[in-house]
């Protein structure tokens, strides 16, 4: 029927999954309200129109098994009793995930999972309620109309025809494919009503009738065809027949007072008026109105889209800079060119223009993360219950914007920290209290803006990591090697955790300890140039803190040539750049290292330490770069200047290491590789040096590169 | 889908313009699919029943297809009022078989016409042109 089979059904169902979805998550949310609130009338009516929209929705896309199990629910929850019920919360959690199942089969056009559970549990709350509903739908059962007419009702007919108008038996067959007689029943009245007296109905109002054919009596002025007429009622009516009832006719057409609103006397209203009127005029303030029209003013729009839009304004920002190299030649060539004052404002002007157009296209990529936010509280709770604990959930700033592809990418790892924290994280109620702390343990959620970074972190108030525990695990796994051990400091220590393979949980539970591990979000974060950081406190607890770039696709770089090429690194992460001579370094058990300042500050030889042996009184320049909290110094040959870059991925067959996380174009068309620096970070914690400056020398030389070419890595651009 | 012989605004031949409120953007959009095909246009949409009221203010549509239950106002009371305030509006009820208390309470406020959700397409062109009355004229042939 509604089932669409062309590229037009593809894509209302793509809508459909995507509402759905929001449909199930406002649902879980109602859900938890409720569990907090039981009873709360209001929240099961939200329910019950959540539940209610999924209905309509599934059932116009044809997918009946949902619209029928949404249904069910829907008329459980419609009874009065339901809402009292206890356990309707847990129903509707039931219901969410069933019916967030069935979406997925359906997605997936894989086998339906059985609705059968959340059956058994609406009979159960139904049973209270059913002898009352049963009882109804007994009344309903109604005999076919039979018209006879009450002494009252042939006095009518009898006025009537002596004010001259004419009486019409109306005989009304009910459309079949309509399955709401009485509903069509009130359309037939209201058109006939708009054209005269409505004088009798049968059957009469105050039955709920089942039945399948109207009979009336209508005073009219009008003919019998125009009447006839008016009772062809598309869709609703099948059949009407309209016969005149015999009296005196005259032409006193006058008398006639057409009240189509209110039909007169016994045929008026079948439905008792109930509240729709009462709370109308307290929504009528501004603000209301105001908000309902900002909810509407929502486009949906496909990410690949902007992503096109987003990649024009990167070759623009190209585009820019290879007019500011040509005008800065230009100035070299002639300087006198009296043009150039009038060419130098034109292009401020643009490059302010293109600012803002890049601001404002990543904006239109920007979330807020409450879109990831807000599948916690239900997990949380689930995860705590399993695990016999209770924990609060605390969220805040929801409001923070992210690129949405980044928080499509941090969802996986982002619900691995929060299970960790409630699973692990967090003691149960007794162990709690023996510590003095309150029994419910809290979960903190918060994501907020620093610098060109956006923050999210999640913080509990549980037991801690124990570095001991950990350093233990480590040696036992083979992780690292017993004087290793000795030398790794606290924070190094803890950060083994991050290490492939480590688990520090006892017992592994169902719901965390599965799945992903730490080193697979630390791997996520970095694959998306953000960071990891753990801070613990033993008996306090642990605070995990993701750090995110605000985009993925421009970047403040500096610009600087190793080995005669050149490379990028994110501007953001560059403390300070020092210069210092070959001389000025230092040599710790084969790490090299500066002393800068009252520091020492471990260095990272980017080139080959052999390159220069005649330069060692040479200047070279220190990059100062700190990566979650470890400071690193780069040693590179010269500085090219900062630049906006627009960053190209490469795919894993143009380059095989993970120390390059992209490249991009310069104004001049040269390519510059973008370094990849928690990696090199991570490189470099991992390494153990055999020879003096070893320490990840030449990391970035393929061995292709040892004859002497210009071009990089990657010149062949995709 | 089938095709339909579009029915256009008898004075003046324009194509009829259908205001489409529901709170679920996928019965909108399917609602809206529907339209097309009838040659109609849309004229707004709105999500809920306050909306509902400011967007005829604004686009004054020959067509009001109004869904029952929303959330802040629902269906009736946004077709009440804007019946109330034109009586000329013509309000078509959307919405499915549990909810037929509220239609006949709409019908009773001024709504013109109700369909039933899942709402079939053919069965929406019949209500359409009865609704429509001798405002509407069934073009010949399919053009646009």
């Amino acid at each position: 029927m509604t089932q669409f089979s062309d590229e037009r059904g593809a894509e209302l169902r793509e809508l459909f999954f995507e509402t759905a979805q929001e449909l199930l998550q406002s649902l879980n949310e109602e859900a938890l309200k409720l569990e907090k609130h039981p009873g709360d009338a209001e929240i099961v009516r939200s329910i019950r129109r959540t539940v209610h929209t999924l209905k309509g929705d599934a059932a116009a896309c044809g997918y009946r098994e949902l619209s029928e199990s949404a249904h069910e629910l829907e008329d459980a929850l419609a009874v009065e009793t339901a809402s009292s019920h206890t356990g309707l919360a847990e129903v509707a959690f039931t219901a969410a995930d069933i019916f967030g199942s069935m979406l997925n089969a359906y997605r997936r056009r894989a086998k339906l999972p059985s609705a059968e559970p959340l059956r058994k549990m609406i009979q159960q709350l139904g049973k209270a309620s059913s002898s009352e509903k049963g009882g109804k739908k007994k009344a309903a059962k109604t005999s076919a109309a039979k018209a006879e007419w009450t002494e009252y009702e042939k006095l009518e007919i009898q006025n009537a025809l002596k004010q001259g108008k004419r009486v019409y038996h109306i005989k009304a067959e009910i459309d079949p494919r309509c399955a709401m007689p009485i509903a069509a029943r009130q359309l037939l009245l209201n058109a006939v009503g708009a054209v005269g007296q409505v004088v009798a109905v049968r059957p009469e109002t105050d039955s709920p009738a089942n039945t399948d054919r109207l009979e009336l009596l209508l005073a009219s002025p009008l003919s019998m065809e125009k009447v006839t007429a008016k009772c062809r009622i598309p869709t609703v009516i099948a059949r009407a027949g309209v016969e005149p009832i015999k009296g005196k006719v005259s032409k006193k057409s006058a008398a006639s007072e057409n009240k189509p609103k209110e039909p007169n006397g016994i045929s008026s209203e079948p439905i008792p008026k109930n509240t729709f009127t009462s709370a109308a005029e307290e929504y009528e303030s501004r603000e209301n109105l105001h908000l309902g029209a900002v909810a509407e003013n929502i486009l949906r729009v496909d990410a690949e889209r902007i992503d096109n839009v987003l990649n024009l304004v990167g070759e623009l920002i190209i585009g820019k800079s290879m007019l500011q190299q040509a005008f800065q030649e230009l100035t070299k060539h002639s300087p006198k060119e009296s043009m150039r004052g009038r060419v130098a404002d034109a292009m401020a002007f643009q490059s302010r223009v293109l600012n803002d157009l890049q601001r404002s296209v990543m904006k239109i990529r920007m979330v807020p993360v409450e879109q990831l936010f807000r599948r916690f509280p239900r997990m949380v709770r689930d995860v705590a219950k399993q695990g016999g604990k209770e924990v609060d959930l605390i969220i805040s700033g929801q409001d923070t914007d992210l690129d949405k592809s980044l928080l499509d990418a941090i969802a996986e790892p982002l619900t691995h920290l929060v299970r960790n924290a409630v699973g692990h994280g967090i003691e149960n109620a007794a162990e709690r209290a023996r510590l003095g702390k309150p029994t419910r343990g809290t979960i903190r959620l918060d994501a907020y803006h620093q610098g060109n970074q956006v923050i999210v972190e999640i913080k509990d108030d549980g037991s801690g990591i124990d570095s001991q525990k950990v350093k233990s695990k480590a040696l036992e796994k083979k992780i690292v090697s017993v004087d290793e051990a000795e030398r790794l400091s606290e924070a190094n220590i803890i950060a083994l955790v991050f290490r492939p393979g480590f688990s520090t949980a006892d017992e592994i539970t169902e719901l965390a300890g599965r799945g992903v591990g730490l080193d697979v979000v630390q791997s996520v974060l970095h694959r998306l140039k953000g960071t990891v950081e753990i801070e613990t406190h033993p008996g306090q607890g642990t605070t995990f803190r993701l750090k995110l770039p605000l985009t993925l696709a421009i970047i403040k770089a500096l610009l600087f040539r190793v080995e005669g090429r050149l490379y990028a690194i994110p501007l953001n992460a560059v403390a300070e750049i020092a210069r210092a001579k070959e001389s000025d370094l230092h040599q710790v058990d084969n790490y090299e290292v500066l002393q800068l300042r009252n520091q020492v500050l471990p260095l990272v030889r980017l080139g080959r330490p052999s390159a220069q042996p005649a330069q060692a009184a040479g200047k070279i320049f220190v990059l100062v770069i700190t990566v979650s909290e470890s400071k690193l110094g780069l040693i590179v040959e010269a500085l090219e200047g900062e630049e906006e870059l627009v960053i190209k991925a490469l795919d894993d067959q143009t380059v095989s290491t993970d120390l390059v996380s992209g490249a991009s174009i310069l104004g001049d068309g040269r390519v510059v590789l973008i370094l990849n620096l928690p990696a090199i970070v991570e490189r470099y914690a991992n390494s153990r040096p055999g020879q003096i400056g070893a320490v990840a020398s030449g990391i970035l030389l393929s061995h292709a590169d040892r004859s002497q070419t210009h071009r990089p890595v990657v010149e062949a651009q995709p | 889908m089938e095709q339909f012989s579009p029915v256009k605004r008898s004075k003046d031949g324009q194509p009829v313009r259908y205001l489409v409120v529901d709170d679920s953007v996928f019965a909108r959009k399917n609602l809206a699919r529907m339209i097309e095909t009838f040659g109609g246009q849309l004229a707004g949409e709105a999500g809920d029943g306050m909306t509902a009221i400011t967007e005829y203010e604004r686009t004054h549509p020959d067509i009001v297809l109004m869904d029952i239950t929303m959330p802040q106002m629902e269906g009736i009371e946004a077709a009440e009022k804007i019946v109330r305030q034109h009586p000329e509006a013509r309000i078509v009820m959307v919405s499915s078989v549990g909810y037929q208390e509220n239609i006949v309470a709409a019908l009773q406020r001024g709504a013109r016409h109700f369909v039933q959700k899942p709402v079939k397409p053919e069965v929406l062109y019949e209500v359409i042109k009865y609704v429509l009355g001798e405002d509407g004229t069934v073009a010949a042939g399919a053009g646009a």
